[in-house]
């Protein structure tokens, strides 16, 4: 078993295979990262992101505009719990650097700012709709996990973890997933796991404490009884989807959902949805 | 007369020594090789590259092309006794 830590995307990116020798493909794992952090970071101007961001249209890589694709997909099967166009949302919470640079700001927020806003893509064409901005941090990881795992398992089965984001290529990984009072250890065999919560990504503005999980319906860090959310799903990017469904609408109607996951509420219960219950 | 042409095959002789000479010469086998083009021996370097890369993406998706569409649609996990390898973490 070969490991292999470094830090992309603002989290912890952890890369484990069953092989001895597999430094090639940990390189490329490593590279590939960096490639996807260089076209999907809003917090490098120079991005491909912050270039659509800026100009509203262009003629997008192949990455970006799968990116964008599978996230406006998300926004519609998940009816708008899910949405990229958060950014300016996010902005306003003050969440407009790469988080280890955001303080804490005894200044009043400014008024919250639903998403919503129209994407278009046609190809390799992205046009936004006037005033509209994406995030796509989030999925970003996953993307870059799903990516990288591939690249990986050249060498062997693998597992990539990016912060929240799991992707598995072959092989049984035992994966613990904190819960509220300990770590449960999920073996997974195949697709791909996400964690989303409040507690890590938090900052206090205008005296009250904000997260970075902005209800796209309200514009504001959302208002909701769980602390964080886990789930499996077929891939990362899937997973990471679900999970801010899930997180968004609350441990009662969260309880309910078939998909495999660990609910963590904030007044310390733990719940086990789908095929875990 | 073997006289006359013992001296015809004499300066022929001399002529063929002479062009041979003079192309041995003109040939400067004694000058260092003159160092490639670094264009070239770039583009050289980079089809290289491009080769392995070209080589890796066929191998990404033969192996894609392996794992079969059903198994990739429904995750497979379960709650173990283990210890674990890693620990997620909110993203």
């Amino acid at each position: 078993m070969t490991r292999r830590t470094f830090r992309a995307m603002g989290t912890d990116i952890e890369l484990l295979v069953d092989a001895d020798a597999a430094t090639d493909e940990l390189d490329a794992a490593e590279a590939e990262f960096e490639r996807l952090e260089a076209i999907l970071s809003r917090f490098r101007p120079e991005s491909e992101l912050s270039r659509l961001n800026r100009d509203g249209a262009i003629e997008a890589s192949a990455d970006l505009a799968r990116v964008v694709e599978l996230a406006v997909a998300a926004r519609e099967r998940t009816a708008g719990r899910f949405d990229p166009t958060v950014h300016d949302a996010l902005v306003a919470a003050g969440y407009d650097r790469s988080f280890e640079e955001v303080e804490d700001d005894d200044a009043p927020a400014p008024p919250a700012a639903p998403a919503g806003g129209g994407v278009l893509v046609d190809g390799h064409r992205i046009e936004l709709a006037p005033g509209v901005r994406l995030d796509l941090g989030g999925i970003g990881k996953g993307y870059a996990a799903e990516r990288a795992a591939e690249l990986l398992a050249l060498a062997g089965d693998c597992l990539v973890s990016a912060g929240g984001d799991v992707a598995v290529r072959g092989g049984s990984w035992p994966v613990g997933v904190e819960t509220a009072d300990g770590t449960l250890t999920l073996e997974l065999t195949r697709g791909g796991l996400a964690t989303s919560g409040r507690d890590r990504r938090r900052w206090r503005r205008g005296g009250r404490e904000i997260h970075h999980l902005i209800d796209p319906r309200t514009g504001e860090p959302a208002e909701t009884d769980l602390l964080r959310v886990t789930v499996v799903c077929s891939d990362a990017v899937e997973a990471e989807v679900v999970a801010k469904e899930l997180f968004f609408a609350g441990s009662s109607a969260a309880a309910g959902s078939d998909v495999p996951g660990v609910l963590v509420t904030r007044d310390g219960r733990t719940l086990l949805t789908g095929a875990l219950a | 007369m073997a006289n006359h042409t013992a001296r015809l095959y004499a300066v022929a002789l001399a002529l063929v020594v002479f062009f041979v000479g003079w192309a041995a010469i003109a040939a400067r086998p004694w000058a260092p090789t003159a160092a490639a083009d670094p264009r070239l021996q770039a583009l050289n370097v980079r089809a290289a590259l491009l080769k392995q890369r070209a080589a890796f993406i066929s191998q990404v998706t033969a192996l894609r092309a392996k794992q079969p569409a059903a198994a990739a649609a429904s995750p497979a996990v379960r709650v173990v006794n283990l210890p674990p390898l890693t620990v997620t973490r909110t993203s």
